[in-house]
C-alpha cells in the first residue's frame, strides 16, 4: 500500500489527475504530467508521463513520454520511452514503446514493438 | 498617496489595539495616506475610482478577504475598458485571523508587520478570474451534487460521489497535491474537486479522493447551489470562469508562489 502510493507521489509537477470520483469522456491532450485513478473514455494524449493507478479503468488510445500502468486499458498504447507495467495491470491492446518492464502477475493481450529510443539513435550517428 | 480602505467590521472595539499599532508603524515607516472608513452609507466602488482619479499611488485593503474582494471588483470597474485592469497596484493589510487566506497566501501576517511588507513594495502582476460580473483571486467553490461543467475543451467531466468543486486562481489550500502544478500568473484555472468517496463492504469509512484539471475557461451550472467566489460573494448561475484581468499586487517574500 505505502510503496503505491510513494510511486505515484514520484511524478513530480502533475498538471492533471483524474480521481477515482471522476469519470472523464472525450479526447484529453494535455502537456505535462497526468495521473489517472478513475475512468476515463476517448483518448489521452500528453507530451509528458503518464501514471495509471490500480483502481483505473481506460477505455482510449494511450500517447506519452513515459507510462506506469497499473489498472486496466483497452485501447493501443504508444510510448516514445518507457512503459511499466505493474502486477495489477490489466492491458487489451497494442504497445508500442522504446523499452518496457513487466511485473509478474500482470496480464498483456496484444502485440508488443519495441521502437528505437530517439536519444539511443543519435549516439548511434554521432559514432 | 496611500490610500486605505478600512472595511466596516475593523471598527469594532477588539481590533482597537491592532489597529493603533499599525497606524503607528505605518507612521514609523513614511507611509501615511488617506482612510476612507466603508460604513452603510459609503458605496466602495465609488470611493476607490474617486480615489483612483485623485492619483492614489497605492489602494490598500484593510481587512480580510471580503474587503480585498470588494476592493478588486471596485479597481476592475474603474477602468472597464482595460484589459490589463488598472496600473495602482493593490496591498492588503489583513485585520483578524479568521477569513484572511489571500493575505497569508501572499506572506502578508496580521498587524504590524503588513506594514513592513507594503514598505518594501515587492509587486508581482497576477491573475484575476471573472465568474458571470464579478470578479475573484483566490478561488470560486460549489457543491459538486447536480453541478454541471462544461468544458472549454472536447471533454465532459462527470462527478461520480458527493464532494465540493473549487475552481482556483490563487490557490489557498493547504490540502493540494504538493506536486501539483497551480500558478496565478499563468493564465490559467485549476479546477480541484474533493469527493467523499462511497462506503462498501470492506472500506465503512470513506476516504477523501482529489482530482485536478487545468483550465482556460469553463461554465458552471446548477438549478440548486450557488458559486461562491473568494468566500465573499455568490454569483448566478450559469456562470462563465476564465481568467480575464491583471493585477498588480504588492506580495511578501513568504508567498506560496
Amino acid at each position: 500500500m505505502f510503496k503505491k502510493q510513494d510511486e505515484k507521489e514520484k511524478i513530480k509537477e502533475v498538471e492533471t489527475i483524474i480521481g477515482p470520483s471522476i469519470r472523464v469522456k472525450g479526447n484529453f491532450n494535455g502537456q505535462g504530467n497526468i495521473v489517472v485513478e478513475g475512468i476515463l473514455e476517448g483518448s489521452l494524449k500528453t507530451n509528458g508521463d503518464i501514471f495509471i493507478g490500480d483502481t483505473a479503468k481506460i477505455t482510449a488510445g494511450i500517447e506519452a513520454r513515459e507510462l506506469r500502468v497499473g489498472g486496466e486499458v483497452n485501447g493501443n498504447i504508444k510510448i516514445r520511452k518507457h512503459v511499466e507495467i505493474a502486477a495489477s495491470a490489466k492491458i487489451m491492446g497494442d504497445i508500442e514503446c522504446a523499452s518496457i518492464s513487466i511485473e509478474r502477475g500482470a496480464i498483456l493481450n496484444g502485440k508488443c514493438s519495441m521502437i528505437a529510443d530517439q536519444k539511443t539513435d543519435d549516439k548511434e550517428l554521432k559514432k | 498617496m496611500h490610500v486605505y480602505i478600512y472595511d466596516d467590521y475593523v471598527n469594532k472595539k477588539k481590533y482597537e489595539n491592532t489597529l493603533a499599532r499599525l497606524e503607528t508603524r505605518i507612521t514609523d515607516l513614511g507611509l501615511n495616506g488617506k482612510i476612507v472608513r466603508l460604513d452603510v452609507m459609503k458605496n466602495i466602488a465609488d470611493a476607490v475610482e474617486g480615489e483612483m482619479r485623485r492619483g492614489a499611488k497605492t489602494i490598500i485593503a484593510v481587512g480580510n478577504d471580503t474587503t480585498v474582494n470588494k476592493v478588486i471588483n471596485a479597481m476592475i470597474n474603474a477602468e472597464p475598458g482595460n484589459p490589463s485592469s488598472s496600473d495602482i497596484p493593490l496591498a492588503i493589510i489583513p485585520i483578524g485571523k479568521e477569513n484572511n487566506d489571500i493575505a497569508s497566501c501572499l506572506g502578508i501576517s496580521e498587524g504590524e508587520s503588513a506594514g513592513d511588507v507594503l514598505s518594501a513594495r515587492r509587486i508581482e502582476r497576477l491573475d484575476v478570474a471573472q465568474a458571470g460580473s464579478y470578479y475573484f483571486i483566490s478561488s470560486a467553490k460549489i457543491n459538486s451534487r447536480d453541478t454541471v461543467l462544461d468544458i472549454e475543451k472536447d471533454y465532459s467531466i462527470e462527478i461520480i460521489d458527493p464532494g465540493e468543486i473549487n475552481i482556483i486562481n490563487l490557490s489557498t489550500f493547504s490540502n493540494l497535491p504538493q506536486n501539483a502544478l497551480s500558478c496565478p500568473q499563468d493564465g490559467l484555472l485549476e479546477l480541484y474537486i474533493r469527493n467523499k468517496g462511497s462506503r462498501t463492504i470492506t472500506k465503512f469509512k470513506p476516504q477523501e479522493t482529489t482530482s485536478l484539471f487545468s483550465l482556460k475557461k469553463l461554465v458552471v451550472n446548477n438549478k440548486k447551489f450557488s458559486l461562491t467566489i473568494d468566500n465573499a460573494q455568490e454569483v448566478k448561475m450559469p456562470a462563465e470562469i476564465s481568467v480575464t484581468k491583471k493585477i498588480n499586487i504588492i506580495v511578501g517574500k513568504d508567498r506560496h508562489f
